[in-house]
């Protein structure tokens, strides 16, 4: 950049951002950007950038069911498996086939006790399990053949939220922030809401892996403090802490008129936004505001069942997992650009009959409500809404050594059942096919990989494009593979 | 790299069989083959012109993809990585007809360009059902070792220190180092900056060498010192600091992906992995050359008379990730952290991303699949093992301890061959056996620590794209052709031999490299884990050699020094490791002794710290801080930004965001709360809550540590993958899930509100406080703040700065006179006799505005 363009910008920074009102990190990002001024390298990370070419999606709520809910009691009826119940699958299925725990030699397929029903204009299968999810199913792209090649939790975690079975790369919303910035003026680009106990994946699922850590997704929580660290210390008022910002504010510009460093301004901006997101996020979580229609929609104050299981997150997290629900909504009205929500565990090796139905109960309808209320928003064309796992689970039941009884369902990486709705998804229709007995993909095989280059494609970006510089190579979210599915855009 | 999951031109049904099957992969349908040519084959007429066109550039004398060679007769009925490809007789089962055919769904060939006619591979058929034999032509050339240009794999030759000639600047040169930097400068026509003022200047090198702020005093104390050799005085002293390990020591934990835990999802605790953590910073402390250092901690197990100490530096590489999680492949990551050696060891010693190779030919540098899975050898065969390891502190009382067991044991033996013996009543023998059996259980149980021992040879068999299940041909341990003359053997022992070997071109480098990041913020080489051919060439290449010579290989006589003398240049070549040395400052008054067996956590390597020999980092690091280069001013004009926005030419120091350890190790220093103890377990300071409940099953629980363990350093805390202590998090700290050599600084609102908010930071602005206030108990406010904003930032405030502070405590004292009750509870546990709570509150929010401060975070 020319000398007196560098010092014009400088100038200008330090006008902006010690300007007593304080336009801000994004408004001085913007401000320089309508300059033609501002490069990559200038620029503070969360800036808003253009996509490649034009979006369809513009935030992502991405709902993450840890521990893979079970395709086959869900989402791909396989009346075969209740005819061959209790009888072992042809060798040919399992030789030389790797399980978690199932007991090959005398493993015996399962049967489903789940009834079907079909929903919408296409006439989608889904289990009794899901009836409020069929009553938008119109809206909802259900794939039936998704394949992922790891059959570990943890491992399977990090392929479907970061693309690679490694640690130390950057996850979906890492990657979508940094190619397109944040809109949100006053809360961060990237939010993650949890319900229940945490994930086996833990913090690597949201994580910025090579990205600069403010591509990291941010943890709110759905009460008491909706960020770390945002609430002042106790007896300091809010007098005091505008105090204290502005204090701050001046003292580094007197400090940064002798040391020069743009860094010095962008702590400046930084205490801004932090401050602003001292009001705007318990602004968030206060649902008080929102109607009681609203809260009936998403069920939160739906009553929870008791139940005798030592999988779940315990007592509240019909409640949690609603205001969820409700608060991505929020974050998606306030231009946050990618909303995670987590819930653990559907990993149902054993009592599945008990625990996939209050599992269901719990996400069925605030899912759907959400669904519904983006539509009638009219936020669904530019909000994508992915329900993920990171696999599925066996035909076979799992006949692990030392339990007698056979409940449940081992892991299973060579099918597996996700669905989309809205940002650029065409709805009311059903991707994939699996072969009889639910085990491999027969028709339309879709790799996490591929699923990534399509989500980047429905915002706008090539996903051999959005790349990262890291250790001599370039990467990109989509790692080596990845292709857009065309079937899957409206 | 990670492994192609699936070629594109891969159908569906190969993909569920690539997942399905992929231990055996589909054997090709050779009923698909065209049919063998008749006639009698001639090579060179027939097959080598099909050979050349199509194969001999990625199967060569150039390369040999897949580790496969086609132009030489023997080499290509070896086959490749995956094993052989071509079986004279039978030209159906070869696999190079499948591959040219198109049939074999895991290989087509060639990959890109057009395909081979029918005829073509009937010809290849014909010719391997023939026998397969070469031409009359003459062979090709042996491979002979792989050959490189790229600068970083050339022998490492020391440079002539340039001689500059504009006399305005030389008075500037203090040492080599500087000679180097300003040859360049005059090149590009720029000047170097005057030295930073001497107070910025204490705190960047008592920050930079114990990452510790100076304390008034020693500011006072070295702004008095008129004598010529003050600073060399302070950077000796700083030296022989035992937090000199421990700044150090945790720049090298990112590299050892050091962490309390196993990882993935049951992320079990190790509570001992801190032993090594211990053996780390004694270490550093004690100046073992780096060698040595290397040695030790990649086969101290291997050393003969192997003591405790050095299997315990061997734990480095138990640091990788260990999977509990049910239902896994126990071998699957056993391979997994065995990689993880490999790539680690790669990346911290030879700065290569060998790791690219695991599943495929390096695509950049000269690293083959094959050599990776020679690295991988060394390795393979290891057990990993936890040994007794009694701390100094219990050593004697465990061995009494012992000699009892032992004891009472023999005895209870007799006893019980007595009961046999003499037949005694069976209810006495089985009294007898049961107190036997109950003692057994009794046995003392010293501290442990993690290590490595070679254990039974197991093969190492190249493992096809990366896939643990699919095995290739076998390999030996080996190391890379592209650099020096190969280890001596197989073992690990001779591996970091190879490694630190004086013709190695690349430990040096790299390693002076790594030190040098850590003072500019960026490397002489910008990417200090790569210095393959897609990493960025040095910036100063001669500089970077001659400190790599010096680093290594020492000139005889110190370097020359104009006007200051290199100091500490004693004449032990390997300093044997002295005593504790004198207190490394003011307030170090608390050091405890330390707990590391012969060495001492703080011992340090000569009288003044300072090895002279070969491989000394603490030679290094001083070679570097005494230089002008690292003294100028941070400070930058519009137009120096303009013209090197990145300080690559180094005209100037540049200010550096401190690591998230080191910001609250400085608030708890400034406070006063800082535990100086060094080495000891890990420790949990006040955590947020609802941080371990994100944990798996919320399985983790984080037991706030009391007394004064709340208060020790930031590379104590305890480190549990799955939930890391969020403040590290936020201020850029590593996940510790693989190696990191080099950290981000970002700069991010999370990182403001951890300042304002967090427990442990408003717990220092409280202490730092009462600190203010008790030390300065009727003095006005002025001066009041000059101490506050001395214990933080370490000089003096400007006259505008404390104008500003003095109106800053006004409003607070105001708004905190408003409402006392809200005002005791700012103040907390902290309160001062005689001072009203509305008046202490005032100066706790000062205090805290003083830890936001962009300088307090910032390395000048």
């Amino acid at each position: 950049m020319h000398p007196h363009a560098e010092a014009l910008i400088q100038s200008r920074r330090n006008f902006l951002a010690t300007s007593a009102n304080g336009v801000g990190l994004l408004a001085l990002a913007s401000l320089l950007r309508d300059d033609g001024q501002l490069t990559a390298a200038d620029s503070s990370p969360l800036a808003v950038r253009p996509p490649h070419f034009a979006p369809k999606a513009k935030n992502c709520i991405c709902i993450y069911l840890e521990g893979a809910p079970s395709q086959i009691d869900l989402f791909d009826p396989k009346p075969k498996l209740n005819e061959m119940h209790g009888q072992k699958l042809p060798e040919s299925f399992t030789k030389n086939v790797r399980f978690a725990f199932l007991q090959k030699d005398t493993a015996a397929v399962l049967g489903c006790k789940r009834t079907w029903k079909k929903y919408g204009r296409g006439g989608m299968d889904l289990s009794d399990l899901l009836p409020h999810l069929g009553t938008v199913a119109d809206d909802v792209c259900l794939v039936r053949s998704m394949h992922t090649e790891a059959f570990n939790h943890h491992p399977g975690q990090l392929l479907m939220n970061t693309g690679s079975t490694m640690f130390g790369r950057p996850s979906m919303g890492s990657w979508l922030t940094y190619g397109l910035g944040s809109e949100s003026r006053n809360l961060p680009g990237y939010v993650v809401l949890n319900a229940g106990r945490g994930t086996s994946g833990g913090t690597s699922n949201w994580g910025s892996g090579f990205l600069p850590s403010s591509h990291a997704g941010v943890l709110f929580r759905n009460q008491g403090e909706p960020v770390l660290n945002l609430n002042n210390p106790a007896g300091l008022s809010a007098a005091m802490q505008a105090k204290t910002i502005e204090a701050v504010k001046d003292l580094n510009g007197v400090r940064n008129a002798q040391v020069g460093d743009p860094e010095v301004n962008s702590r400046i901006a930084a205490y801004e936004l932090a401050y602003q997101m001292q009001s705007a996020a318990p602004e968030l979580i206060d649902l008080t505001k929102e109607d009681r229609k609203t809260l009936d929609a998403y069920g939160l104050d739906r009553p929870e069942p008791e139940i005798k299981a030592a999988r779940g997150g315990g007592k509240g997290e019909f409640r949690a997992f609603a205001a969820n629900c409700l608060l991505a909504r929020r974050l998606v009205e306030r231009g946050v650009r990618f909303v995670s929500l987590f819930h653990a565990s559907w990993d149902h090796h054993s009592n599945l009959d008990v625990e996939l139905p209050h599992n269901c109960l719990m996400a069925d309808q605030p899912v759907a409500a959400l669904v519904r209320d983006l539509k009638q928003r009219g936020l669904l064309d530019s909000t994508l809404v992915l329900w993920l796992s990171e696999f599925g689970r066996t035909p076979l039941g799992e006949n692990r050594d030392g339990r007698s009884d056979v409940t449940g369902r081992d892991h299973h990486p060579f099918c597996f059942s996700i669905w989309a709705a809205g940002g650029g998804i065409k709805g009311g229709q059903v991707v994939g096919k699996t072969d009889e007995f639910g085990w491999n993909v027969v028709e339309d095989p879709i790799h996490i990989n591929d699923l990534h280059a399509t989500v980047l494609h429905l915002f706008g970006l090539d996903h051999l494009k959005l790349t990262y510089k890291f250790q001599g190579r370039d990467f990109r979210l989509t790692d080596v593979g990845g292709k857009v599915v065309k079937k899957l855009l409206a | 790299m990670p492994v192609p999951r699936s070629l594109p031109a891969l159908s569906l049904s190969a993909i569920a069989v690539a997942a399905a099957f992929a231990a055996d992969p589909a054997k090709p349908d050779a009923a698909k083959l065209p049919p063998p040519a008749a006639g009698k084959i001639d090579f060179d007429r027939d097959v080598r012109p099909i050979l050349a066109a199509h194969c001999f550039k990625c199967h060569g004398p150039e390369k040999q993809k897949g580790g496969l060679r086609l132009d030489d007769r023997k080499a290509a009925l070896q086959g490749g990585n995956g094993g052989a490809v071509i079986f004279p007789g039978t030209s159906a089962d070869s696999r190079l007809v499948h591959a040219v055919a198109g049939t074999d769904p895991d290989a087509k060939m060639p990959p890109e360009g057009p395909s081979l006619s029918a005829g073509q591979v009937g010809q290849l058929r014909a010719w391997i059902d023939q026998g397969a034999g070469y031409g009359t032509q003459a062979g090709p050339q042996s491979a002979g070792p792989a050959k490189s240009t790229h600068w970083a794999f050339q022998p490492i030759r020391r440079p002539a220190v340039p001689v500059t000639r504009d006399p305005k600047t030389s008075s500037h040169v203090r040492n080599s180092v500087d000679s180097f930097v300003l040859a360049r400068l005059e090149k590009e026509g720029l000047n170097p900056s005057p030295e930073a003022d001497r107070a910025t200047l204490l705190r960047r090198v008592s920050l930079d060498l114990t990452g510790l702020p100076p304390p008034p005093a020693e500011v006072d104390a070295f702004l008095a010192d008129a004598a010529p050799d003050a600073y060399e005085k302070v950077v000796d002293r700083l030296l022989a600091s035992p937090h000199y390990g421990e700044r150090w020591g945790r720049h090298w934990l990112d590299s050892a992906r050091y962490a309390d835990s196993d990882g993935y999802e049951k992320d079990t605790g190790r509570p001992f992995a801190w032993r090594y953590r211990d053996w780390m910073i004694g270490a550093l402390n004690a100046d073992l050359p780096f060698d040595r250092f290397t040695t030790d901690q990649l086969a101290g197990d291997l050393l003969p008379d192997a003591t405790v100490d050095q299997k315990i530096a061997t734990g480095f590489h138990r640091n990788t990730l260990t999977n509990k999680e049910g239902g896994v492949d126990q071998e699957e990551f056993r391979v997994a952290a065995c990689v993880d050696r490999v790539n680690t060891t790669g990346k911290v010693w030879l700065g290569l991303t060998v790791g690219c190779a695991q599943c495929h030919d390096h695509k950049y540098d000269p690293i083959s699949q094959r050599e990776f899975y020679q690295l991988f050898a060394f390795f393979n065969s290891d057990r990993e093992l936890d040994i007794d390891a009694p701390l100094a502190s219990e050593r004697e009382q465990f061995q009494a301890r012992q000699a009892a067991f032992d004891a009472e044991k023999a005895k209870l033996r007799v006893a019980v061959e007595e009961a046999r013996v003499k037949k005694l009543p069976a209810a006495e023998l089985a009294k007898r056996e049961k107190a036997q059996a109950a003692h057994a259980q009794k046995a003392p149980t010293p501290a442990k620590a993690m290590t490595l021992a070679a254990g039974p040879p197991r093969p190492t068999h190249v493992m096809l794209r990366g896939d643990f299940l699919r095995k290739g041909v076998e390999v030996k341990p080996g190391t890379l052709a592209v650099l020096h003359k190969p280890a001596a053997g197989g073992t690990r022992l001779d591996l970091a031999r190879w490694l630190t070997s004086q013709d190695n071109p690349l430990t040096a480098r790299v390693t002076v490299n790594w030190v040098w990041a850590k003072y500019f913020g960026r490397g002489l080489v910008s990417t200090p884990e790569d210095f393959g051919t897609q990493g960025d060439k040095p910036t100063h290449p001669e500089l970077l050699d001659w400190l790599a010579s010096e680093f290594k290989d020492p000139a005889p006589t110190p370097p020359s020094f104009p006007g200051k003398g290199v100091g500490g240049a004693g004449s032990e070549r390997n300093p044997s490791p002295g005593p504790s040395p004198k207190k490394g400052g003011e307030e170090d008054s608390d050091s405890a002794p330390p707990s590391f067996p012969g060495k001492g956590v703080g011992g340090s390597g000569s009288e003044k710290g300072i090895g002279s020999g070969a491989w000394s980092l603490k030679r290094l690091h001083k070679l570097i801080v005494t230089s002008a280069t690292y003294r100028q001013s941070s400070a930058v004009t519009p137009d120096l930004i303009a013209r090197d926005p990145l300080n690559v030419l180094l005209a100037r120091q540049s200010r550096l965001r401190l690591e998230a350890e080191i910001v609250r190790d400085e608030a708890l220093a400034a406070s006063g709360l800082l535990t100086r103890t060094v080495g000891g377990p890990s420790v949990r300071p006040p955590q947020p809550p609802g941080i371990s409940e994100l944990t798996y099953a919320n399985s983790v629980r984080w037991v706030e540590s009391t007394g004064p363990d709340r208060y020790k350093r930031g590379l104590y805390i305890w480190f549990q993958r799955t939930s890391p202590y969020p403040m590290l998090m936020t201020f850029d700290g590593p996940d510790s899930n693989v190696c990191v050599v080099r950290r981000e600084r970002s700069n991010t609102p999370l990182q403001a509100l951890a300042l304002l908010n967090d427990a442990v930071f408003v717990e220092c602005a409280q202490a730092l406080a009462k600190r203010v206030l008790a030390e300065m108990k009727d003095a006005p406010a002025g001066a009041r703040a000059d101490l506050m904003f001395r214990l933080c930032l370490g000089r003096e405030p400007a006259g505008k700065e404390r104008d500003r502070l003095l109106k800053l405590v006004g409003e607070f004292r105001e708004l905190a006179a408003a409402n006392p009750a809200e005002a005791a509870k700012l103040v907390g546990q902290y309160k001062v006799e005689g001072v009203a709570p509305a008046e202490a509150a005032a100066w706790v929010a000062l205090g805290r505005t003083l830890l936001n401060l962009d300088e307090f975070v910032t390395r000048e």
